[in-house]
């Protein structure tokens, strides 16, 4: 379970101050968008969530523990483990293929390149870009790279998604595409995490199929319509 | 992470980014080549002169009583030999002439050395047995020239006013250094004579000074002139201070290439993690910790940098070997040329890899 609790957030001393002391609970199973105008600080926050900025005041609590206030390293590796990543522009690497850009969180958790793989085809199957899996981010959609983005962030199956405006760049079905995948993505362990499962011992984190927590910062309408829940800021 | 991935991660981004990777494997493939073409031609010289002073020839003292006054008796030799800076020694007579005893007087002389102490510091024997009082042995040289077919019956002094003879029981070669016995005859000289002159063969001609000292304090010349002393002495210091200026000049040429050579790939390492800082900081972002960035950075420096390290040596080694055959350093130096050279390598890859650890993911990610 994913929570902020009374969370500020300062880009210098000084500055000022996003967040007001900000509370949350985002519950798992639950896709929560995060809206507001622009420079509010949506994306400020998923990069708190996601534990790469540290709360100026209170802490960011991921299953009980205030995994804010850890050391880098082990921020590191709950990132790597238990938190998944979209960002806007999908940033692939550009010279790897898009197989080898799914898998990278799943190497940094320290998987076999084997297991990963198995879990990296299975997502790309699941979202219906398989057939790129050879491909290099240059010669595939904007649409499918997103798709591919998402697969990504799921590829180590963690319990918490974020995803930073991720159909700010896509048409209305591509969009939907990426939302229901995300949408998806809450209700569950998908199928290719049970079946990598069964097969790999390097498991994931995640125990129990309570669903994870997506929270999805947006202005797009079409996403606020289709959230769970909205935390305006 | 893993470390085969480690790895594998390492090689992509090298191979990725071409042009640095490019840089540095010329880089240390020229650090490599400069190396050895130069500083290596110095330790090739240095090993040169090494090997030639090591020889026997170049450790060998030698205390000779000048006026005959009987200075070196047996027991001087004896101790002179144990010295532990000594690796051999023998007493030696003024050699005399010899004809063989069946001959006589009319026959071809040959000379003959007395030698007092253990024989097999100067020889070899080939055939026979050592001889013992009154007895000697010969060289096959001496042995044709004295007319004899095998090595027994008995050689007698060339001279018409003494008397004195041996019996021949072997033959024998000369160690080196004593190749002059090669001509004649060795023969046990009387243990209560004094020795016309001492000489020992050093274990490092390093050690002259000190062994010349012991071996004057054993001798007690009453006066300086009383002996003659033939010494590496001012070979050795010749040695010290050629080996010194050389290893001066290689280490101050290593050093400079080397730290050159590191400074230039610090500048494309650098280089690169500035162009590539949005791919690190998506690995960031995604659960790379510090310690991986810095591994994958000094990883990508280091593949490209092995082969250039590989590549650099053989043309070092090609080029030391157009400038000829002397030219070529020992085996020890060229891989301990590519090593430093792969470590100052590893070394300029630390502070770019620092620097791009420490970045801010978040900053790099929000860069357009
Ligand atoms: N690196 C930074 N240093 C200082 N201020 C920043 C930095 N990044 C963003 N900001 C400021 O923080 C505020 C929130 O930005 P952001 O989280 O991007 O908002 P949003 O995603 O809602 O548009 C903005 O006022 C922005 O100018
Ligand atoms: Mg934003």
């Amino acid at each position: 379970m994913l929570a902020l609790e009374g969370v500020s957030f300062a880009y210098a001393r000084g500055a000022e101050e996003l967040f007001g002391g900000l509370s949350h609970v985002f519950t798992p199973g639950v896709v929560t968008a995060v809206t507001g105008p622009s420079g509010r600080g949506k994306s400020t926050l998923l990069y708190v969530l996601g534990l790469m900025l540290t709360p100026s005041q209170g802490r960011v609590l991921l299953g009980g523990e205030a995994v804010s206030a850890a050391p880098d390293a082990v921020r590191a590796r709950v990132r790597a483990h238990r938190i998944g990543f979209v960002f806007q522009d999908a940033a692939l690497d550009p010279t790897r293929t898009v197989l080898d850009s799914v898998i990278e969180p799943a190497l940094y958790a320290g998987w076999r390149l084997g297991d990963a793989r198995a879990r990296g085809s299975g997502l790309l199957e699941q979202m219906g870009v398989s057939a790129r899996a050879g491909h290099r981010p240059g010669e595939i959609s904007g649409g499918q790279a997103q798709r591919v983005a998402v697969c990504r962030a799921l590829v180590t199956d963690p319990v918490v998604v974020l995803a930073d405006e991720p159909t700010g760049n896509l048409d209305r079905d591509n969009a939907a595409g990426v939302l229901a995948a995300l949408s998806a993505a809450a209700g569950g362990a998908d199928q290719a995490a049970e079946s990598a499962d069964k097969g790999a011992g390097s498991g994931p984190d995640r125990g129990t199929s309570e669903g994870r927590t997506v929270v999805i910062a947006t202005h797009d309408p079409f996403v606020l319509d289709h959230a769970d829940e909205v935390l305006a800021l | 992470m893993r470390w085969v991935l480690v790895v594998r991660e390492a090689a992509a981004t090298a191979w990725a980014s071409k042009v640095p990777s490019a840089l540095v494997g010329l880089l240390v493939a020229v650090m490599c080549a400069a190396t050895i073409a130069t500083v290596g031609r110095t330790a090739a010289a240095e090993q040169q002169l090494t090997d030639r002073l090591d020889e026997a020839g170049s450790r060998v003292l030698a205390v000779a009583d000048a006026r005959g006054e009987g200075l070196l008796p047996a027991t001087v030799v004896d101790q002179a030999s144990t010295l532990s800076t000594v690796e051999r020694g023998v007493g030696t007579l003024i050699p005399v002439d010899v004809v063989n005893g069946v001959i006589g007087q009319g026959g071809t002389r040959v000379p003959a050395w007395g030698v007092h102490g253990d024989l097999t510091a100067v020889a070899d024997l080939q055939a026979g047995r050592w001889p013992g009082q009154g007895e000697a042995i010969v060289t096959d040289t001496a042995m044709t020239q004295l007319g004899m077919a095998d090595p027994f019956g008995w050689v007698a002094l060339a001279s018409t006013s003494e008397v004195d003879d041996w019996s021949v029981v072997g033959t024998f070669t000369p160690r080196d250094p004593f190749g002059d016995y090669a001509a004649g005859v060795l023969y046990v000289a009387p243990a209560d004579q004094p020795v016309d002159t001492l000489q020992v063969v050093l274990t490092d001609a390093s050690a002259a000074q000190v062994t010349q000292a012991s071996v004057l304090a054993l001798v007690d010349p009453p006066t300086p002139d009383a002996v003659t002393i033939t010494s590496p002495v001012s070979l050795a210091d010749l040695q010290a201070q050629v080996t010194g200026d050389l290893a001066a000049f290689g280490a101050t040429l290593l050093l400079g290439v080397l730290g050159g050579g590191a400074l230039l790939v610090a500048i494309v390492v650098l280089a690169d993690v500035l162009v590539r800082r949005k791919d690190l900081g998506r690995r960031r972002a995604l659960g790379a910790t510090r310690a991986t960035i810095i591994t994958l950075v000094i990883g990508r420096t280091l593949a490209p940098a092995i082969l250039g390290a590989a590549l650099g040596v053989a043309a070092g080694l090609a080029l030391a070997a157009r400038l000829g055959q002397d030219n070529i350093p020992p085996a020890d130096f060229t891989t301990g040329t590519a090593t430093l050279a792969l470590i100052a390598a590893t070394t300029a890859a630390i502070p770019p890899a620092l620097y791009a650890a420490t970045r801010d993911p978040v900053r790099i990610l929000r860069t357009p």
